[in-house]
């Protein structure tokens, strides 16, 4: 469980968390969504107790993180893969862990087999993939068997299978009861993984809700149709109230009527349909409608200004 | 027979010392982990011996060439134990170099933020890293005088100026020359803290510890002898001589900057965002 109290990180005039007010709670997969630079790794910075709020609380398991005892039993937190001494082998990296926090070098063997780097347990970390400092981070972040895990961006550098492995971990660590507290700026990732969402921009907390209710709420699901007479169903589905968009193949994107209507419509009027499918609303679509206006750099903007970024 | 009772015994909560001991140790224990788990610790180890021991014999060997020429007065004052263990100010500053690093190649990869995740207790850590690198550093040093005055008294014997390991004095200098290096250890901890890139924190410690050689010249010779790299050349001595601290003095002397150094490294990394 992670509880956020107005939360609020200003560097300089700059506001990196504006006001942050949220739970993470346990049982589910929380998703944190942003765009890059929206103030999720500085939030999971400040949850940690490495980077000290300019004001506003934060506390993991009803305390606040610097207070906790052994912290690794409590949580476990995966930032910056890469952010490790190269000269070390990973079986050594997770013993001085291991050793900070009175926990047995047994359980080291274990989340080592765990993540699936047994066979590389004695080479050196500065050798690593991308991948496998990510799979050891993770093994890193197990170690203490927390009920509160934190990941930041974790697929990131990760191969197919890798990210098969992350996404049913997280679900099995949700399923036991855990409490899951994912960033990422993948949005298709989170569709897949988080049960819940929390999204931020520039600083502020934009949306808590389940997935399925942000996408629902936040897009407006289309069907995509073609029919042998393209004119005659684009008048019925108008008179009945649909929005439709003429495609330049001849297809259709009609919304505001549900597949069953169209159908129905195309048939009263004798109109052959030879496709007829929904495209379900996206979170990448839902993410962007609500963010439209909170993203600091749009990508046409980067055109016709002399100004850098 | 009255029914069975059950006594519960009350929980009884670890008293505070106790748990700040358990973390201490954890702690202790996970730095020491770290330090002998990274194989350029071994190779710092090797190459300071064999730099410092090299060092040992080049000045034995100047010395003694040089006999012939010395005035009585300079030959009075000779110092045979101290002459043959100058790599003390190598392992000075290859193993203070050492103990920079522990704390600025965290901060440069970014593992910082894994050590106070798993031990927030910022100050207790660098605490603890100071006491391992001195721990480390101290056999090596020691052994590098032994070696370097085992060499040097056979380089004196052709003109019989060598004494034995059981002269008075001989062997406090070695302890004391190994335990002002354990000292200047504890400075790199303070000055990587203070300093967090790797370069700039170990120039400035070998300017600390050398500068007092080239800069130091400048000084009143009253004032001269309290630089580090002075005190930690003092340490090693059995001969008084002039322009040196007594070698517990200057033990002193190192003991109260790497109090400053590391209190000041305890205080900043304390309270900056990592």
């Amino acid at each position: 469980m992670i509880e956020a109290q107005h939360l609020i990180k200003r560097y300089g005039t700059t506001v990196a968390v504006d006001e942050a007010s949220f739970a993470v709670r346990p049982g589910r997969v929380t998703g944190f969504l942003g765009p890059n630079g929206a103030g999720k790794s500085t939030t999971m910075r400040m949850i940690l107790g490495l980077d000290t709020p300019s004001s506003g609380s934060v506390l993991v398991n009803g305390k606040p993180y610097r207070e906790l005892t052994d912290p690794l039993r409590s949580v476990g937190a995966l930032l910056d893969a890469k952010a490790i001494v190269g000269g070390r082998s990973a079986a050594s990296h997770l013993a001085w862990l291991a050793d900070s926090n009175g926990i047995g070098r047994r359980r080291v063997t274990e989340v080592l087999e765990l993540a699936g780097l047994s066979d590389v347990a004695g080479k050196r970390v500065g050798t690593f993939s991308l991948g496998m400092n990510q799979r050891l981070g993770i093994a890193a972040a197990l170690l203490g068997d927390p009920e509160t895990l934190m990941f930041d961006e974790p697929i990131n550098g990760l191969d197919p299978d890798g990210i098969v492995w992350i996404r049913n971990l997280m679900k099995s660590l949700a399923a036991q009861g855990r409490t899951v507290f994912l960033s990422s700026h993948l949005m298709s990732e989170m569709a897949q993984t988080a049960d819940h969402l929390l999204v931020i921009a520039r600083g502020r907390i934009i949306a808590d809700a389940s997935t399925d209710e942000f996408v629902h709420r936040n897009s407006t699901p289309s069907v995509r149709v073609r029919a042998l007479q393209p004119a005659d169903l684009a008048a019925a589905l108008t008179r009945r109230g649909a929005l439709v968009e003429r495609c330049p193949d001849g297809a259709m994107i009609v919304t505001g009527l549900d597949s069953a209507a169209i159908g129905g419509a195309a048939s009263a009027h004798d109109i052959t349909l030879f496709e007829l499918a929904v495209h379900g609303a996206s979170l990448e679509e839902a993410f962007f409608e609500l963010t439209r206006d909170e993203t600091d750099y749009h990508a046409g903007q980067l055109t016709g200004t002399s100004q850098g970024a | 027979m009255s029914a069975t009772t059950c006594i519960r015994t009350p929980a009884r909560p670890v008293p505070a010392a106790s748990i700040s001991r358990t973390l201490k140790v954890r702690i202790l224990k996970a730095e020491w982990t770290k330090l002998r788990t990274l194989p350029s610790t071994w190779r710092t180890a090797v190459l300071t011996l064999a730099l410092g021991i090299g060092f040992s014999v080049a000045v034995a060997l100047s010395q003694i060439s040089q006999w012939h020429t010395m005035t009585a007065q300079q030959r009075q004052v000779f110092d045979p134990t101290s002459a043959s263990m100058s790599g003390v100010m190598i392992a000075a500053v290859v193993l203070g170099t050492l103990a920079v690093r522990t704390i600025t190649a965290e901060y440069s990869t970014g593992m910082i933020r894994s050590t106070f995740s798993a031990m927030p207790a910022r100050p207790l850590v660098l605490a603890a890293k100071a006491a391992a690198t001195a721990a480390f550093a101290f056999p090596v040093t020691l052994l590098g005088n032994l070696a370097g005055f085992e060499l040097g008294q056979r380089i004196f014997a052709s003109q019989h100026v060598a004494v034995t390991i059981g002269h008075p004095g001989v062997l406090p200098a070695m302890f004391f020359g190994a335990v002002a290096v354990s000292l200047v250890a504890v400075i790199g901890v303070g000055t990587g803290g203070l300093i967090r890139p790797t370069a700039g924190a170990a120039t400035t410690l070998a300017l600390i510890i050398i500068g007092g050689l080239t800069v130091g010249q400048f000084l009143p010779a009253g004032w001269r002898q309290y630089l580090p790299g002075i005190a930690t050349q003092a340490a090693v001595t059995v001969h008084r001589s002039a322009g040196l601290l007594r070698p517990g003095t200057a033990l002193l002397v190192l003991a109260v900057y790497a109090a400053i150094a590391l209190g000041a490294a305890a205080m900043r990394v304390a309270h900056r965002d990592a």
